[in-house]
């Protein structure tokens, strides 16, 4: 029971220090202050929301009959805002090119190896 | 975390166990691709809140943002969500 409660205060505390830096990075944009409280609080609402997030997306995948959350469930989560839903999509398409981007140049490298290594054996071959 | 450019960005594994301890069943995962997106929505949920709340900041004629002004554009911004 403990090491869960450490767990959960080491990862509050990871969120806490990347809202910090995005609350503190907006606010200097629109030239405000923002008080440590406010961070603390947005903080804690982003982790409980998390905790939402992850259980609308376990019934999600649940519903769907897998194991496996996939992109399509994280987009059934972004759908109660047009703008939100939008965005979300943009991004899945982004990683999805880069996903392809990725196969295509291990492909490439992995023929380029095989090439690589044929020559080294015609060679030894020739050796010998 | 800061990354030069700027971006900060919640890592891919504070999203991940965070995910997954929420989960209640021990079988299910999240496909790599999926944690990026939940980083993603993560994201735009703290700078949601953090500009609204720097919104009704300024309709109040305040300099600071205060908890009173997030917690005035709290109920919309979870119903949004």
């Amino acid at each position: 029971m403990d090491e869960d409660e450490a767990q959960k205060q080491r990862l509050k505390a990871a969120v806490h220090y990347t809202v910090g830096c995005l609350c503190q990075n907006i606010a200097t944009d629109c030239e405000k202050q923002i008080t440590k409280q406010t961070i603390a609080a947005i903080a804690e609402t982003a982790f409980r929301q998390c905790d939402i997030f992850a259980k609308d997306l376990e019934a999600f995948a649940r519903h769907a009959k897998r194991h496996t959350v996939t992109v399509d469930d994280v987009k059934l989560t972004a759908r109660r805002t047009t703008a939100l839903s939008n965005y979300i999509q943009q991004k899945s398409e982004e990683l999805a090119l880069n996903n392809q981007e990725l196969k295509e140049k291990r492909k490439k490298n992995a023929a380029k190896r095989k090439s690589k290594d044929m020559e080294a054996e015609e060679e030894n071959e020739l050796e010998d | 975390m800061a990354n030069a450019g700027n971006e900060v960005v919640f890592k891919k594994e504070t999203v991940s166990k965070l995910l997954t301890r929420s989960f209640k069943e021990d079988k299910t995962k999240v496909s790599s691709d999926a944690v990026i997106l939940v980083a993603e929505m993560l994201k735009v949920f703290v700078e949601e809140a953090t500009r609204r709340s720097v919104k009704q900041a300024d309709s109040e004629d305040c300099d600071t943002v205060d908890i009173e002004h997030f917690e005035k554009i709290l109920p919309q911004l979870l119903l949004d969500f």
